[in-house]
């Protein structure tokens, strides 16, 4: 029986989300599978880490006073001594051998590479995008100008910092001036919708990048597209990828304010539009586009495992750009995966043997080589 | 295994012990020997009430408080004796009282159950021979349905078909007991066309009794297997007495499912045999079912009506052929037949369809529990295309001796209808599924799960888009 940590919540704005997609479908799936033996660990929002089988049901989080009760508890340490082990420390030690781990952390500290270093560090398999990958996809400038190297459409932008913006403010607005309106002000680390500005004019932009700023010190101006149509695709896999179905998310406020959505005509419109249209009615040729800049992308970032494209479509001209990439899609996008064909319990049994399969190919590699240098130094230069 | 013997034995000092206990009565309705057989089957007293939750009705109330009252009363001697207990033998008798205290408020219980009984007996006697007496002057049509299975189906369809063109009546859900019959009977107004009366037998002579209580004018007997043939203990007892309509209604019309091996040969050569392919001198033509309804095509000599339900499977075609023939006779028009049967539609839980968000369909079966219907339903799900299909099943209860043949049958059946995936829950009576797929060599997936409640959790994780899900039986508590 392989043992499983679900690592989830964590010092984010999106904590409470973590907790809802360590559950449905990760945990929930593995029980479903069976086989597993399942350990939750839940990092407090203060950065406290637990780790009790109470907490394999989400019932758990529903308690309004779950927080104080995990308090009574002993706090999980862990041990990197060949792999990762849980420890309860005390008079009697407790120690779980943990075989994989399957995080569920979406945001800072978590998805954003920090826990994938620790793990790197532990010596563990692990689920999902590596260090890199996370750490570059969390940051919408590095993402673009990642992908802009490697030929991949983005739309046009520029970014900058909070420490630049205070000291060349004007040089800033200069370079913003060569974008085309409307523009989008986007803080470059936050997921959801957090901190993001529409602009239509210049009159706004001061404005919606002093919002940005605070929530991020480093933020992304980039031009809207017109007669929008946006997309997204889940993609899993190392090597070989298999994609899921190309959706398009209905009823997504992040663009658009009120006006917009209601002059737009979305299908069906208002609260009775269905959350997401799958598959995408877009024509044949769109999708297939899609579909390559989806592995495109993928593979210029370095993902293995699970990761979600987002795509901007200009359904006039019919040019597609890549919008951004989410490392750890909520809840694995396990609806569209559903009706793509991949049941929760395939999904996530797959992400583990991805997992495996990824770690057993890195140790196939040499990390270390001997080297005579420690000998060779010596006299009055090392002090 | 001492923890759990532990644990077990504990369970009985629980403070849920006598809830537990009412819950086991109020669920057994009240009958004291299904109640004892559940006791002596129970091991946790912790965990019987999970799929319902005891409801505090007055009769409940009254055993609860005198449950704790007397618990509490032998607690409290059982403390005082330890206390004054200078003499050796006042210890051995609170520790005698001590272990003896759970069985002692189940015999008190159970006298309780008696007593109330007798009391409530003659209260009975003469609110049942009012309701005898009215029903006795009533004009409408009473429509009796008796059987293993099927009952409320068919009940449910007359009432749908009937009500097209009559002012129909029947008693609410499973008040098939002469005292909930009789409360119906208080409730009725005297212009009702068409009455409809659910028998329940769980002994010999229970159908006799409800005959002379109600004195049906037209029976329908759905069929004999074997459901309940664990109180009956022999399927000839179970056919006699659900035979008792027949024997009541002499030479009136009786309707008697053809489909049903048992029904069809105890049948005289009088009774209407009605199945997929008729009824009388009806013929079905065109039969056709889907997840959508069930359509058909019924003519005979004069007349021809063209009909569809909303009911699922072409088993349902000759109850609803019964439905028609007996509107005909009751003088309904043609046209307020059709509407009637396209009015017909799944009884919750019964072949109940739902198709989710993620386009999942599930066929809610969860009440049906006995194997002519079991058989109907694979049939049904067996001609269903475009996904998986799915079939998930505790197995059936009350199957007695037939236990091992039943689900070594619904394997093979399985297996020879080649349904994609088989979801069982561990217990005594699922091996044998397993057993019967094996031997019909079975190329499917088969699942199992500890628990229903940990399948249906589960069934989410494991299907995709286009899976078609039929939830057979779900056991209740006093059989889990």
């Amino acid at each position: 029986m392989k043992t499983i940590a679900v690592i989830f919540g964590g010092r984010s704005a999106e904590h409470d989300v973590s907790i809802i997609t360590a559950h449905i479908p990760i945990i929930d799936s593995l029980q479903a599978a069976g086989g597993f033996d399942i350990w939750p660990v839940y990092i407090t929002k203060v950065g406290d880490w637990y780790a009790d089988k109470a907490m394999n049901r989400l019932a758990f989080f529903k308690q309004p006073n779950y927080e104080a009760v995990l308090k009574k508890q002993k706090k999980v340490q862990l041990s990197f001594d060949k792999g990762l082990t849980l420890v309860w420390p005390g008079l009697r030690e407790k120690k779980v051998k943990i075989d994989v781990v399957f995080p569920s952390m979406h945001g800072t500290y978590g998805e954003d590479g920090s826990l994938m270093g620790l793990l790197r560090m532990a010596k563990v398999p692990f689920v999902g995008c590596d260090m890199a990958s996370s750490a570059v996809a969390m940051d919408k400038a590095f993402t673009k100008q990642v992908l802009v190297a490697e030929g991949v459409p983005v739309v046009p932008f520029t970014w900058f910092t909070k420490v630049s913006w205070a000291q060349s403010k004007k040089y800033l607005l200069e370079k913003i001036s060569t974008l085309k309106y409307p523009l989008f002000v986007k803080p470059v680390h936050l997921g959801s919708s957090i901190g993001i500005t529409k602009v239509k004019s210049f009159a706004q932009l001061e404005n919606a990048i002093e919002v940005a700023l605070h929530y991020d010190d480093k933020i992304l101006v980039e031009e809207g597209v017109e007669d929008l149509i946006e997309v997204t695709l889940p993609i899993i896999g190392n090597y070989e990828l298999t994609l899921a179905s190309v959706e398009r998310p209905l009823n997504k406020t992040e663009f658009f304010d009120f006006k917009d959505k209601y002059l737009s005509g979305g299908k069906g419109g208002g609260v009775n539009s269905e959350y997401s249209e799958i598959p995408a009615n877009i024509d044949a040729e769109l999708l297939k586009q899609v579909q390559d800049l989806g592995r495109k992308t993928y593979k210029t970032l370095g993902c293995c495992g699970i990761a979600r494209v987002d795509f901007l479509i200009n359904s006039a001209t019919k040019k597609i750009f890549v919008n951004e990439v989410n490392t750890l899609p909520g809840s694995l996008y396990q609806h569209n995966w559903k009706k793509s064909g991949l049941s929760g319990v395939k999904l996530v049994t797959k992400l583990i043997s991805l997992a495996e399969e990824r770690f057993a190919a890195e140790q196939q590699l040499t990390h270390t080589f001997s080297s005579e240098i420690l000998s060779k130094v010596g006299g009055p230069k090392v002090q | 295994m001492n923890t759990i013997f532990l644990k077990n034995f504990l369970s009985r000092y629980s403070p849920k012990y006598v809830r537990s206990l009412v819950y086991m009565m109020q669920a057994s309705e009240y009958h004291v020997r299904d109640f004892v057989r559940w006791y002596l089957r129970t091991l946790n007293f912790a965990q019987v009430e999970q799929r319902k939750k005891l409801v505090v009705t007055p009769k409940a109330f009254v055993f609860l408080s005198v449950g704790y009252l007397v618990l509490g009363l032998l607690y409290v001697f059982v403390v005082w004796a330890v206390l004054v207990g200078i003499v050796w033998w006042k210890y051995l008798l609170s520790l005698f009282v001590f272990l003896g205290a759970p069985i002692a408020i189940v015999i008190t219980m159970v006298g309780l159950l008696l007593v109330s009984r007798y009391i409530q007996m003659p209260v009975e006697y003469f609110i049942v021979a009012s309701a005898k007496e009215k029903l006795r002057m009533h004009p409408a049509h009473k429509i009796a349905v008796a059987g293993s299975f099927g009952k409320t189906s068919m009940r449910e369809i007359l009432k749908t078909v009937l009500g097209a063109g009559k002012k129909v009546a029947a008693p609410p859900r499973s008040y098939n007991t002469p005292l909930g019959i009789s409360a119906f009977v208080k409730s009725l107004k005297g212009d009702e066309e068409v009455l409809i009366f659910e028998m329940g037998e769980y002994y010999p002579k229970d159908i006799k009794r409800l005959c002379a209580f109600v004195q049906p004018t037209v029976g329908v007997i759905t069929g004999v297997n074997e459901a309940h043939l664990e109180k009956f203990k022999d399927i000839e007892r179970t056919k006699k007495t659900i035979f008792e309509l027949a024997d009541y209604l002499g030479d009136k019309p009786i309707y008697v499912n053809g489909e049903n091996e048992l029904a069809q040969k105890n049948g005289r050569p009088t009774d209407l045999l009605y199945s997929r392919f008729g009824v009388g001198s009806w013929k079905v033509q065109k039969p056709k079912s889907d997840v959508s309804g069930t359509s058909f095509v019924l003519q005979n000599e004069s007349s021809k009506v063209s009909v569809r339900s909303q009911l699922l499977g072409l088993h349902q075609i000759g109850p609803l052929s019964v439905a028609v023939d007996m509107a005909a006779d009751f003088g309904l028009s043609l046209e307020a037949i059709e509407r009637g049967i396209s009015e017909t539609k799944p009884f919750e839980h019964r072949l109940e369809p739902r198709t989710d968000v993620q386009g999942i369909t599930i066929l809610d079966d969860s009440y049906n529990g006995n194997p002519d219907g079991v058989r109907a339903v694979i049939e049904f799900l067996s001609s269903l295309r475009g996904g998986r299909r799915w079939y998930v099943t505790p197995g059936l209860v009350e199957m007695g001796k037939k236990k091992e043949d039943v689900h070594k049958e619904i394997g093979a059946h399985l297996a020879k209808a080649g349904i994609e995936k088989v979801v069982l829950v561990k217990n005594s009576v699922t091996p044998f599924i397993a057993m019967g797929l094996r031997d019909a060599r079975y190329s499917g997936e088969v699942v199992w799960f500890d628990r229903a409640l940990d399948a249906f959790a589960a069934l989410p994780n494991l299907t995709v888009k286009g899976d078609i899900v039929l939830l057979q039986n779900d056991w209740p508590d006093q059989y889990a």
